[in-house]
């Protein structure tokens, strides 16, 4: 036991202390972080910018739109006076050449052709913009809608200004968590990405774990200090030595993120993202997710004797546990359908994807974390026992790896 | 039941290939034995098996009385051909890991540390990274680690191959001292000078298969083959023709003959002093580097439990 736990101190310590894990641990949630602050920043920039005057040419054989129009460039002007457009009013028999010829000179930003039967028919309009920015796009668009529709209504015989004031008005909404009837504070936007945050997390630790394991033990067995090892302990504990210091290696990651994750939830006060509950599932299913994973690691890391070589048979893995990375959204969303069930029976990838349903949807039925947290512990064992008879043999190996079959054949026979 | 090391019919397999071929040995406690053997003769396998890193096919292997290194992994001391330390390690944490994992705790590993450093001036070192280490400093310090807990039976798969002489000075003093303090010590080595020096007893192995084995004087009285050495002032080259001597080598003022084992030397000499002045006679054993040679030398054909008979 003393010795498990000093061979687990020393893989706890070589992994954690390596320059490639303090990155990570710090750099993962800043990164994140920092996107999600910096797109913001980036918005608010983009929304201080100066623009100089831009002219748009309008050429309104409707004669219906123009002054709706102008109403709402002028409002538009009021709000960012930074970003103004100024309207020109083009005489019907303007050729359209002329138009996009000043447009290419550079004196017109860009032009608009209404046709004739815009507002009282099906007929449309032609924007032509000097640039491809989608939000002046759209902006304009909206603009050119609003408009449209308000001489529309004018012409029925209807109150633009008091439509509008209806339709803008719909009727306040108050959420109520459903379990609780506490009143919910977070966005939709935050509750639906909690739960891809808590997959994420542990994905990261896999990944945490993964390098840290496959490294030690390839360094080991490069460098042969596999044979001074197992002079003073037994295959087996140093295998779960180095299980017992990777799954700690995973924890440390997963509570430092998740503790990050707490600590905010808490201080922007939508406390109900990260909650007791979902802390329990999660560290259910890490513990045994990451054991699968470092045993199937240690298994294959004994095997080889080169990085690249490991890399090579670590990517068949790799692909399964991306698997819930690209579903996760249909998953959150249908957390009950046949293929999110079906995924939470595959072990590699079961904490991941039960974590991503309980998080999406906190009623899944008790026999389905039962069956697959039994599942998930059977499969543990069962990688533990052929991890133990590979990396008897694997260890000392060396030369070219292993092939599958080959592999299999050390199983039987050690 | 005073042997530190027992070994009766050990073989093993790699496939076809016979790496060990019912090996037997018997080594009592305190005593330092010599295994010798040319490359790839079975040696480091054969250590293996004693360490219980891998397991024979046949054969039963006792060590310090328990029948697998494994239960009494703590009082053996284990250095392996292959060497390897953790480079991003410092010294003092290597030595620190290892002592642990040998069973050593608190001020006791301590102590250890601080004495094993001390011993082989690396003191100054401790907190340098394995990786910062010359070869030689990381082989002293390996052996120190593998000698922490001072072990009743050492174990060292080649432990002088790559030192300068200084060091394997100083690694023969460390060795004397671990028998002086009672621990029993096996060393494989090529070099025959070292294992005549040091050892108590030796073992030969070839081609997986003992080929001779005691203490060093037994092995070298085994070989009938006995050399006289002979100076002398005037013309020798009759003392090649004379009956018993298997093998010759004669230059002006100088013989070297082998004699066959019914040969009195005193009778050579006598034939000698008829011809001519002898000014220096010497009757010599073999030394094993010539046991060596003989045993596995050349054709490599000796696989036999028995020494070859002398050439004639």
């Amino acid at each position: 036991m003393d010795k498990i736990l000093a061979v687990a101190r020393r893989e706890f310590l070589a992994t954690v202390r390596t320059k490639a894990f303090v990155l990570s641990v710090v750099l993962m949630p800043g990164i994140i972080v920092g996107a999600m602050l910096g797109g913001g920043l980036l918005q608010k920039q983009s929304a201080r910018e100066e623009i100089p005057l831009r002219r748009l040419a309008v050429l309104d054989h409707s004669g219906a739109v123009l002054s709706d129009l102008s109403e709402r460039i002028a409002a538009h002007n009021a709000e960012r006076p930074n970003q103004p457009f100024e309207l020109e009013a083009a005489v019907p028999e303007t050729p359209v050449e002329e138009l996009a010829r000043r447009v290419r000179d550079g004196t017109l930003y860009a032009y608009l052709v209404l046709s004739e039967d815009a507002v009282s028919g099906n007929g449309g309009g032609t924007l032509a913009r000097k640039d491809d920015s989608l939000q002046v796009g759209r902006g304009l668009e909206d603009m050119i809608h609003e408009a449209v529709t308000a001489a529309r209504l004018r012409e029925a015989g209807l109150d633009p200004e008091r439509i509008v004031q209806v339709q803008s008005r719909p009727i306040p909404i108050r959420e109520l968590d459903g379990r609780t009837g506490q009143p919910v504070a977070s966005e939709r936007f935050a509750r639906m990405m909690t739960p891809f945050a808590f997959m994420f997390l542990l994905f990261m630790g896999t990944f945490g774990i993964g390098q840290g394991l496959l490294t030690t033990l390839i360094e080991e067995k490069g460098s042969r200090v596999i044979e001074v090892l197992l002079s003073a302990v037994s295959p087996m504990q140093l295998l779960t030595g180095k299980i017992v210091g990777m799954v700690a290696v995973g924890c440390l990651l997963v509570s430092v993120w998740g503790g990050v994750g707490f600590a905010s939830a808490q201080k922007y006060h939508v406390a109900e993202l990260v909650t007791g509950y979902r802390l329990l599932m999660a560290l259910l299913y890490f513990l045994p997710g990451f054991l699968l994973l470092s045993s199937l690691l240690a298994a294959i890391g004994s095997a080889c004797n080169e990085l690249k070589e490991a890399q090579s048979m670590v990517f068949p893995l790799s692909l399964i546990t991306i698997v819930p990375m690209i579903f996760w959204y249909y998953i959150a969303e249908h957390p009950q359908s046949p293929f999110s069930v079906a995924l939470s029976y595959v072990p590699p990838v079961t904490p991941m994807v039960m974590v991503l349903r309980i998080c999406a949807d906190p009623y899944t039925p008790l026999w389905q974390l039962a069956s697959t947290l039994a599942l998930l512990w059977v499969s543990v064992f069962a990688a533990m026992w052929v991890a133990g008879k590979v990396f008897r043999v694997g260890v000392l190996m060396y030369g070219k790896p292993p092939t599958l079959t080959e592999l299999a054949r050390w199983v039987r026979y050690s | 039941m005073n042997d530190a090391l027992v070994l009766e019919g050990v073989t093993k397999r790699f496939g076809q290939f016979t790496a060990v071929d019912d090996f037997g040995l018997r080594l009592p406690a305190g005593q330092v034995l010599g295994f010798l053997g040319p490359n790839g003769a079975g040696k480091t396998t054969t250590i293996r098996m004693v360490m219980s890193i891998i397991y024979p096919d046949a054969g039963r292997i006792e060590v310090l009385g328990h029948p697998r290194a494994s239960e009494v992994k703590d009082r053996i001391g284990y250095l392996p051909e292959e060497r390897g330390l953790y480079r991003k390690m410092t010294v003092q944490e290597t030595l620190t890991y290892f002592g642990r994992l040998k069973g050593l705790r608190g001020p006791v590993l301590r102590e250890r540390i601080d004495e094993g450093l001390e011993r082989i001036g690396l003191r100054d070192w401790r907190n340098k990274r394995v990786e910062a280490l010359s070869k030689g400093m990381s082989q002293k310090l390996q052996f120190i680690s593998a000698v922490l807990h001072r072990p009743e039976l050492v174990i060292l798969d080649e432990p002088f191959s790559g030192l300068d002489p200084l060091n394997v000075d100083l690694l023969e003093r460390l060795l004397a001292e671990l028998r002086q303090a009672g621990s029993t010590v096996v060393f494989s080595t090529h070099q025959m000078n070292q294992a005549e020096r040091m050892c108590d007893r030796i073992v030969l192995i070839n081609r997986g298969r003992k080929v001779i084995e005691g203490t060093v004087n037994e092995v070298r009285g085994r070989f009938a083959t006995r050399i006289v050495v002979l100076d002398g002032d005037g013309a020798l080259d009759a003392l090649a023709h004379l009956d018993g001597v298997t093998n010759a080598r004669i230059t002006a003022g100088h013989a070297r003959l082998e004699l066959a084992d019914h040969v009195d030397p005193t009778a050579v000499l006598e034939h000698a002093l008829r011809m001519t002045r002898v000014v220096r006679f010497e009757v010599q054993r073999p030394d094993l580097q010539e046991v060596f040679v003989k045993l596995v030398g050349g054709d490599g054909a000796a696989g036999g439990a028995e020494p070859h008979p002398p050439p004639s």
